[in-house]
């Protein structure tokens, strides 16, 4: 195979999620455990990305960091593809006035400044990890909705339809399993491409102190903690930051590779 | 003798860029039991959109504007959307021109098989792929379980075309709407389509719609034969009839056609 986007993708992937789903096996010490002796120590033999100002050991805190993010990524991917997918089919299936309608909610959804939007959000429903996936969820399915209609709309008027109808396929039949699975391609290409947008929004919310709180480790709130250390330990601003950097990078490249090996 | 289909004085209009169009004006068509009815026509003349609205699966674009389609003693055109899909399928069937583009390109021949006979009838989903092996049989395919395991666009458009058909026969239809099922096919594979349609009309005993601009085929196949021109039937009799003594101008001319040619 020449796809050498599609395949450094699934490679990147595969080691996120072992590193997610191995976190208690993969880190060397206990990410929420504080040693006094060993404040902001630099990168070491025992300590490999050094250690923050409680002196937690980062590594550690990265890894157990990629637990958020990428739940975080993909819970809130799947919100919102939910919620986009059914619009969308309603949409550009029924056409017309509820067409309007619908598309008239989504240029709504559209003109909200969203991350200040999410920022008044979780500061009345408060920062929980739960709450940061749905409101994330909630307010980026406009973009999917807005894809999945097009997509009916053209599919729709495909002869292969007009034949589910005349073999008796009951409306809801016919959306959810013979125009759906027609669409699944840029459907998908666009969720990966949601998955590194939804980390970058949860990094942003932690770094403003309303993403997910302390103790629990997340990229953008070792980031936040770093902020008054930059000047003496610059390694916890530089390991988050490029893990988020790399993990952005890894999700557009397997989309990227997605799309041109189905697109 | 009781009609198994009546269309009493249809009418179907499209809507193209707030302008409406009459495709269909006042059409009257009966075809009794085991009947094969040809409608014959240029193309546009409406004959397409004339079997597509007996059971409403028109464009978004179509309307009808009046007409009542009785078929088993109800009109067709007065029942909800829920009623007109359970005698889809099952009561009527349909084939239609480009096998390999009315079949769904991301499921199996037998997968697209089995829906229907799950759509219809109370089976399992290994009861409805075995009777999907039985019926790709029937149509005269020798290595069913390849073929049903393969998707439309590892099969040949004949090939194509006998899954189809074994598809529309799987619940037993009444009717059988064929619109121009060989036009996208070579001449050698239209014939054995043709003689496999023929032979199970035969064989499971059902009325034929076939619609044709190929007055040869009509010819063929044909007990009655309507011509249709510009909206309305101009025509109608039998095949000798319409062969022997054409009435119509346009019937002459579409004779005349396959005359010149030699296909007669």
């Amino acid at each position: 195979m020449k796809n050498r986007a599609l395949i450094s993708g699934i490679v990147f992937i595969i080691a996120l999620s072992c590193v997610a789903a191995f976190a208690p096996l993969l880190s060397p010490y206990d990410p929420a455990a504080i040693n006094q002796d060993n404040l902001l120590s630099a990168p070491s033999s025992a300590h490999l990305l050094g250690t923050d100002s409680l002196g937690r050991d980062l590594l550690s805190r990265i890894i157990y960091g990629a637990r958020i993010s990428l739940s975080v990524g993909l819970v809130a991917v799947g919100i919102a593809t939910l919620i986009g997918l059914s619009i969308g089919c309603l949409a550009g299936f029924y056409a017309g006035f509820l067409d309007m309608l619908l598309m008239r909610l989504v240029d709504v959804m559209l003109c909200f400044p969203t991350f200040y939007l999410i920022l008044a959000v979780t500061a009345i429903a408060g920062p929980s990890v739960f709450n940061i996936m749905l409101i994330i969820g909630l307010t980026s399915w406009m973009g999917v909705a807005r894809l999945v209609r097009a997509e009916i709309l053209s599919l729709k008027e495909r002869e292969f339809i007009q034949a589910a109808t005349a073999i008796g396929a009951t409306h809801f039949r016919i959306i959810l399993r013979h125009l759906i699975p027609n669409a699944l391609t840029p459907i998908l290409v666009n969720a990966t491409l949601g998955v590194s947008a939804a980390i970058l929004i949860e990094s942003g919310l932690s770094f403003l102190g309303l993403g997910v709180q302390p103790p629990t480790a997340s990229w953008g709130n070792i980031l936040i903690e770093s902020k008054s250390t930059l000047g003496v330990a610059w390694w916890i601003t530089v390991f988050p930051g490029l893990s988020i950097l790399i993990t952005i990078l890894g999700f557009n490249i397997f989309a990227e590779g997605l799309k041109k090996e189905i697109g | 003798m009781q009609n198994l289909l009546s269309i009493n004085n249809l009418r179907v209009g499209f809507s193209l860029g707030g302008k409406s169009i009459e495709a269909v004006k006042g059409v009257n068509l009966k075809i009794g039991h085991n009947e094969a009815m040809v409608l014959a026509g240029e193309s546009g003349s409406g004959k397409s959109i004339t079997s597509f609205a007996i059971t409403k699966i028109l464009p978004a674009n179509a309307r009808i504007i009046a007409g009542e389609v009785y078929f088993g003693g109800e009109d067709l055109l007065k029942l909800d959307e829920k009623a007109l899909a359970d005698v889809r399928g099952s009561s009527i069937a349909y084939i239609f021109q480009e096998p390999s583009s009315f079949l769904n390109p991301v499921y199996t021949i037998g997968s697209q098989i089995s829906e229907v006979i799950m759509l219809h009838q109370r089976k399992s989903r290994e009861e409805a792929g075995l009777a999907a092996l039985e019926l790709l049989q029937q149509v005269k395919i020798n290595d069913t379980q390849r073929v049903s395991e393969s998707y439309p666009h590892q099969l040949s458009g004949g090939m194509n075309q006998r899954a189809f058909i074994a598809m529309s026969l799987a619940c037993k239809p009444k009717l059988l709407i064929a619109d121009e099922p060989t036009t996208s096919l070579d001449v050698t594979i239209e014939a054995e389509i043709l003689q496999l349609l023929m032979q199970l009309k035969r064989q499971l005993g059902f009325s034929l719609l076939f619609i044709t601009h190929n007055l040869s085929i009509a010819k063929r196949i044909a007990d009655r034969v309507s011509i249709m021109y510009q909206g309305k039937i101009v025509e109608e009799g039998s095949c000798a009839e319409i062969f022997s003594s054409p009435k119509h101008f346009h019937t002459r001319e579409l004779i005349q056609a396959y005359e010149k040619i030699g296909k007669l």
